[in-house]
């Protein structure tokens, strides 16, 4: 019994180290798992880095085994390298595909000699109380900055390009449009697919090509700044906040790039609605990872177009309204003059007369005599005659001969008139005075002043009207001065210019024009 | 008063442009006007400015007109300039001198910020002058080298009703009459102890009592010359026939040719160059149109 108990002995201490060994073989630590560091992150190579900057190393442990291990991670940094954290790192990992990953700062100080440097990261992997060890090297390459900035630049810069940074040839290039809000754009805002709560928001893109002629593979981010061409001031409205967040939260791309490529990306410029037209400085900017040290600029000169299409409708409805307008008188003028005797043609015509001698001859020197001296507020002076006067005599004339078309008769009048003597055959005068025909006509017609039963002595109603219809065709005016002249004017500007010039001479205008009329109905009488 | 007619009457004379018919001039002052609003090129349209004094020169103007036109166009330029320099709103831009200060009481807010004058506007000012000016001058050399009844005939001419045609032929003939006729009632205003030169009240009570004594005037007027006109069958028939009849010479047809050619062809080219550049058209074949209306337009 002795013999058969001392046999088992023996053969529980030969198979107990046979079947650990069995066991032992099961586990193939490189097959089983992934492990990788990155220096700095995204670099899977060798890295590059320069003095004086905070990278993170990247550390990646995958488990491929079906059963519990314990692994301790530990990042062993060259000397002179500081840690932000403990080097080592202790985690379970449970199951098959489980996984474990850390981002490790550490600082290169600005001592650091030049030089490749080895990064190892071991892991040590507990299975079934078994201890395996995997160890992983990279390198790092600690570069002066002149080398960084002589093997990064950027080759290309696409203004305005499409989303994969590719040249767009349907735009002009290095021309940003400012838009108000308008079909093509708003298609623009879903291709960003970002829910911007501002909708007049537009965007479009820039393509930026960096080119790696080093050896080192270089992490960078790219970033932009448009500037204010003369001061080198950012411009805000280039970088509008979006959602709440700082545009440049959204507007930057980091790249990896190898040695000896180029790499195409793009990125987003937004443009708010209040940005101006005209001149900028694009600067784009190269940074190396882990450093606030920009590596490479390029700057480029980029124009803004402003597109107002507020203006531009406004300018090309009008112009077809008159134009409509004047064609409806050709294809009738027969009827439409018949309706009209003699006798009123001439008196019309003799209002036109007046209207020009004492309006449109001393205007032709004092509105651009008012405007050199007064400047903006030279409105408060020319309306005493562009105003009041005017509509004195056209409200006298309501009241004198109260038939729809009279009012036409007087402005064409006045455009013939004021083209032949004083050359004044200008895209603004006929628009301006056919608007404010047109829509004189149409309010005193449907307002009972003019027609079969007319009606044009009350002041009250007659003065709103004109004054309402002078109000726009100020308006209509200072959009053909801005478009087909292109001129500026200030917001405020034009609002204080259609109430008091527009509105309220008007209405003094019209309020002495009615008894003006009534009194010269008693001379006719 | 007298000066103002002197000025605003046309100059006869036996020159290229004295020649051309009238509805050639109407036309040739559209086409350029159509010219003149499209063009955004500093050089182009400064030769389009250079171009029409030309036309003074070859129509051998008094130097009265001459100096009319300086000073509007000086006018004109500064008061565009100026405008401009206080709205400019393109960067970059540079104030030189502070108007109203942004935190000004009242104005500073109704402002939007202050006025300022702006070097830039100064520039681009004096570059949008010269579009006003162009327009302006051609204008001018056209109706100073026009007879009114040309002008006249040669719209009706191009098919504007006679009537129309009638009722400016009244007002033009009027105008001295009627310019005489504010004269008299400006000195029987003085002699009453008005100051038609005082600023403020002074020119609003002269406007006022200017106007009713004329107006009065024109309306006594209208009975008189209605019968008169009625009396000569105006209306009777629908066609007329004209004193002087209009006919082109093949200068003016050329030159009409040319100005309608080249207003059509630069409007076309500008309007697609600005559908290109607002992203509403593009297409690969018109690069090298672009390419001209960028460059030159």
């Amino acid at each position: 019994m002795k013999k058969i108990g001392f046999l088992l002995l023996v053969l529980v201490l030969i198979i107990q180290p046979v079947a650990a060994q069995v066991q032992q073989e099961d586990f193939k630590p490189e097959d089983m798992t992934t492990f990788t560091i990155q220096v700095p992150h995204g670099v899977e190579g060798n890295g590059l880095a320069v003095r004086n900057s905070t990278l993170s190393a990247y550390i990646f442990f995958e488990s491929y085994y079906d059963g519990n291990m314990n692994v301790t991670v530990e990042l062993d940094l060259p000397k002179g390298f500081v840690l932000h954290e403990p080097s080592a790192n202790s985690f379970t990992l449970q199951t098959e595909y489980d996984d474990w990953y850390r981002l490790v700062d550490f600082y290169i100080p600005a001592d650091t000699p030049f030089g490749v440097y080895n990064i190892t990261a071991k892991a040590v992997v507990d299975v079934e109380g078994t201890k395996h060890t995997i160890v992983r090297t990279t390198q790092l390459k600690v570069a002066s900055k002149e080398e960084v900035a002589n093997a990064v630049s950027v080759s290309q810069l696409i203004v305005p390009s499409d989303e994969d940074g590719y040249g767009d040839p349907s735009h002009p290039s290095n021309t940003l449009v400012v838009q108000e809000t308008s079909p093509a754009l708003k298609k623009l805002l879903q291709v960003t697919d970002l829910k911007i709560e501002k909708k007049e928001l537009t965007s479009t893109y820039m393509g930026i090509e960096l080119t790696n002629t080093g050896n080192s593979t270089i992490h960078v981010i790219v970033t932009y700044d448009i500037l204010d061409i003369k001061t080198g001031e950012p411009v805000k409205a280039f970088k509008p906040d979006i959602m709440g967040m700082k545009a440049d939260t959204l507007c930057y791309a980091t790249v990896t790039l190898s040695p000896g490529s180029s790499s195409l990306i793009s990125l987003p410029i937004y443009i708010s609605p209040d940005a101006m037209g005209g001149d900028y400085l694009l600067k784009v900017k190269v940074k190396l990872t882990g450093t606030d040290w920009i590596a490479v600029t390029k700057d480029q000169k980029i124009t803004s177009i402003s597109r107002r299409w507020g203006p531009i409708i406004t300018t090309f409805a009008a112009s077809l309204l008159g134009i409509t307008a004047l064609g409806f008188f050709f294809s009738r003028p027969r009827k439409i003059m018949d309706r009209f005797k003699t006798r009123n043609l001439v008196l019309i015509a003799l209002f036109g007369t007046v209207s020009f001698a004492a309006i449109s001859l001393p205007m032709t020197i004092l509105w651009d005599l008012s405007h050199a001296i007064f400047g903006p507020f030279s409105f408060l002076f020319t309306g005493l005659f562009n105003e009041i006067l005017l509509y004195m005599l056209i409200a006298s004339l309501v009241v004198l001969i109260p038939k729809p078309g009279v009012i036409s008769l007087f402005m064409m009048v006045r455009f013939l008139l004021g083209g032949f003597i004083t050359g004044s055959f200008t895209p603004i005068t006929f628009i301006t005075l056919s608007i404010n025909a047109i829509i004189l006509e149409f309010l005193l017609y449907v307002a009972g002043v003019t027609g079969k039963n007319p009606a044009p002595d009350n002041r009250l109603k007659m003065g709103i009207i004109c004054g309402f219809s002078d109000v726009i065709s100020g308006y209509v005016s200072f959009s053909v001065w801005m478009v087909l002249y292109r001129l500026f004017y200030s917001n405020w500007y034009i609002a204080v210019n259609l109430l008091i010039d527009g509105f309220l001479y008007t209405f003094i205008g019209t309020w002495f024009g009615i008894s003006l009329g009534n009194r010269l109905k008693k001379v006719v009488e | 008063m007298i000066g103002a007619r002197s000025i605003a009457e046309p100059t006869i004379k036996d020159t290229v442009i004295h020649r051309m018919d009238p509805r050639a001039k109407i036309l040739i002052l559209i086409s350029t006007v159509f010219v003149a609003v499209s063009l955004d090129n500093q050089k182009t349209m400064f030769l389009l400015f250079l171009i029409i004094l030309s036309g003074f020169v070859i129509a051998k103007m008094p130097a009265i007109k001459i100096k009319t036109l300086v000073i509007l166009l000086v006018l004109l330029i500064w008061g565009t300039i100026y405008s401009q320099a206080l709205f400019y709103s393109q960067l970059p831009r540079t104030v030189i001198f502070t108007i109203i200060r942004p935190d000004f009481p009242v104005l500073g807010w109704l402002t939007g910020g202050g006025l300022f004058v702006y070097e830039e506007g100064l520039h681009h000012g004096a570059v949008q002058g010269l579009r006003s000016a162009s327009i302006l001058s051609l204008g001018l050399l056209m109706c100073w080298t026009t007879d009114s009844r040309d002008m006249l005939n040669g719209l009706v001419g191009l098919k504007v009703p006679y009537s129309v045609a009638f009722m400016v032929i009244t007002a033009v003939r009027f105008l001295p009459i009627i310019i005489t006729e504010v004269a008299t009632v400006i000195t029987v205003q003085r002699l009453r102890g008005f100051n038609p030169k005082k600023f403020g009240s002074g020119i609003i009570k002269t406007l006022l009592n200017i106007l009713t004594p004329t107006l009065a005037n024109c309306v006594r007027r209208t009975g008189t010359l209605a019968v008169s006109i009625q009396s000569r069958a105006f209306r009777a028939n629908p066609d007329r026939t004209s004193l002087k009849k209009l006919e082109f010479s093949n200068i003016d047809k050329v030159m009409i040719t040319v100005f309608v050619f080249a207003a059509i062809s630069i409007v076309v080219i500008k309007l697609l160059y600005n559908m290109y550049t607002s992203g509403i058209y593009y297409t690969s074949s018109l690069r090298p149109v672009y390419a001209i209306a960028g460059g030159y337009l």
